[in-house]
């Protein structure tokens, strides 16, 4: 009896794995059980850009024409958490008046650049996946697009960060490379064709804590940009009376030296300070220095006060009266020699909860900018975030 | 070489290990990171890069987007 039971059990259990074997794997037993997806945060922001001023550049009324135009700028961002992957999508829009090429495409063709009224929309998606490696590593790569009416543009980038001494210091690389294709124009408007610009970007940084309330941040960036560099619809004046078109080198290095301090203040504040060196192989040399001022008023709200200085010594090459034989001229205003200012104030307000969302964000701010070569901007920008 | 050698050498030197639990400073947003929100670092580093000469670093690359130096 006992080895009749015996034979049945072996039997079956034969049976059995025959008909597991016979069975086509589940995705689940060849991947693992998958990791389910869950968004962490979302936020949006919009914010009002209202310029005016003039630049040798513009064809928009006599020269120096009008810099005036205005742009809506809202953005999104959604942060979602897969185990050990953050993804972050972002889809910034800006949605510009003002002098430039979209027009030139219809009939009749140079309005775009000689009236500031015209609408230019542009829009990316942009997607970074960070994978935290184990608990001091971080790789992440990202990828984007741009589109605008005469542009479109490619991004690719690949970089980590690495955490040392228990995290009192980071250590950052990243590379990313830009394609841009635009449409290439002469000054009265005539489409030329397509243009290629590169843009291959380097960049170290080192994050060190220097006390208890104390943040460092060294960093330096470089920059390889090959084609055509200009927006070719630019316009130079020249000595004989007459406009020009811009001409700019086709290669530019671009370096910057970032250092940042932050540093939390005894009354429940915190003061941050940056400058910035920047240098080119078109001449240019430039320093910004920008102190931000943060103080809470209460335990969900704070206010940010904020100034910046630029200076900038301009293009080796820029003339607001050029010869009509120069190799290399440029009238851009933003090419020029010119201090800028800025200062701006934002209130902000973070309200925690306690159920499936656990922080509320809300901000808003106004931010004046204005230098030395005629231009000035207004900016009022508000933004709503959640955490969940 | 060896005067930038000895200089980071003192730099590297002055950096005490803060441990965790000394950290409660910074652990406030205000203070959290230098840019807490990565829309309003694009904002800034957008508006400073079509209007000023001195772009790209700051890990962003210069280029891309409306045809501007």
């Amino acid at each position: 009896m006992r080895a009749r039971w015996a034979l049945a059990v072996v039997v079956g259990l034969f049976a059995c794995n025959q008909a597991r074997a016979d069975e086509p794997l589940s995705s689940d037993a060849i991947f693992g059980k998958p990791v389910p997806f869950s968004i962490e945060s979302a936020r949006l922001r919009f914010t009002h850009y209202d310029q005016e001023g003039h630049g040798f550049q513009s064809q928009a009324g006599p020269s120096p024409g009008l810099e005036q135009l205005t742009v809506e700028q809202p953005q999104l961002e959604v942060v979602a958490k897969q185990g050990k992957f953050t993804h972050r999508l972002w889809v910034p829009v800006d949605v510009i008046t003002g002098a430039s090429a979209d027009a030139i495409d219809g009939w009749p063709p140079p309005d775009a650049i000689t009236e500031a009224s015209h609408t230019t929309e542009a829009a990316s998606i942009d997607l970074t996946t960070t994978y935290q490696r184990d608990a001091r590593t971080q790789l992440f790569f990202r990828g984007g697009f741009h589109i605008e009416n005469p542009f479109r543009s490619w991004n690719l980038g690949v970089g980590g960060a690495r955490s040392f001494a228990d995290d009192n210091t980071v250590i950052a690389a990243s590379l990313n490379q830009v394609f841009d294709w635009l449409d290439r124009f002469t000054i009265t408007g005539v489409r030329l064709g397509r243009a290629e610009r590169s843009s291959t970007n380097g960049n170290l940084s080192v994050t060190q804590l220097l006390s208890p309330s104390t943040v460092g941040y060294l960093g330096y960036g470089l920059t390889v940009q090959l084609g055509t560099l200009g927006n070719t619809w630019n316009v130079v004046p020249l000595s004989d009376g007459t406009l020009g078109d811009e001409r700019l080198p086709g290669v530019r290095h671009r370096h910057s030296l970032v250092a940042r301090l932050a540093q939390a203040l005894p009354w429940r504040g915190a003061v941050k300070g940056f400058y910035r060196f920047y240098a080119d192989n078109w001449g240019v040399l430039a320093h910004s220095i920008e102190v931000q001022l943060y103080q809470r008023l209460g335990p969900w709200f704070y206010l940010r006060a904020n100034y910046r200085v630029h200076y900038q010594n301009g293009v080796a090459f820029f003339s607001t009266r050029a010869s009509p034989d120069a190799e290399l001229r440029s009238a851009d205003s933003d090419l020029a020699p010119f201090t800028s200012q800025t200062i701006g104030i934002l209130g902000a307000v973070d309200v925690p909860f306690a159920r499936r969302i656990q922080n509320l964000h809300l901000d808003v701010g106004y931010e004046r900018y204005f230098r030395t070569n005629d231009l000035r901007v207004s900016m009022y920008t508000c933004a709503v975030g959640f955490r969940f | 070489m060896k005067r930038w050698l000895v200089l980071i050498l003192l730099a590297s030197s002055g950096c005490a290990v803060v441990p965790q639990n000394r950290r409660a400073a910074l652990a406030d947003p205000i203070m959290s990171s230098f840019d807490e929100d990565s829309l309003e670092a694009h904002k800034k580093s957008k508006f400073y890069s079509t209007r000023e000469a001195a772009a790209g670093g700051d890990g962003e690359p210069a280029g891309g987007g409306c045809g501007c130096q």
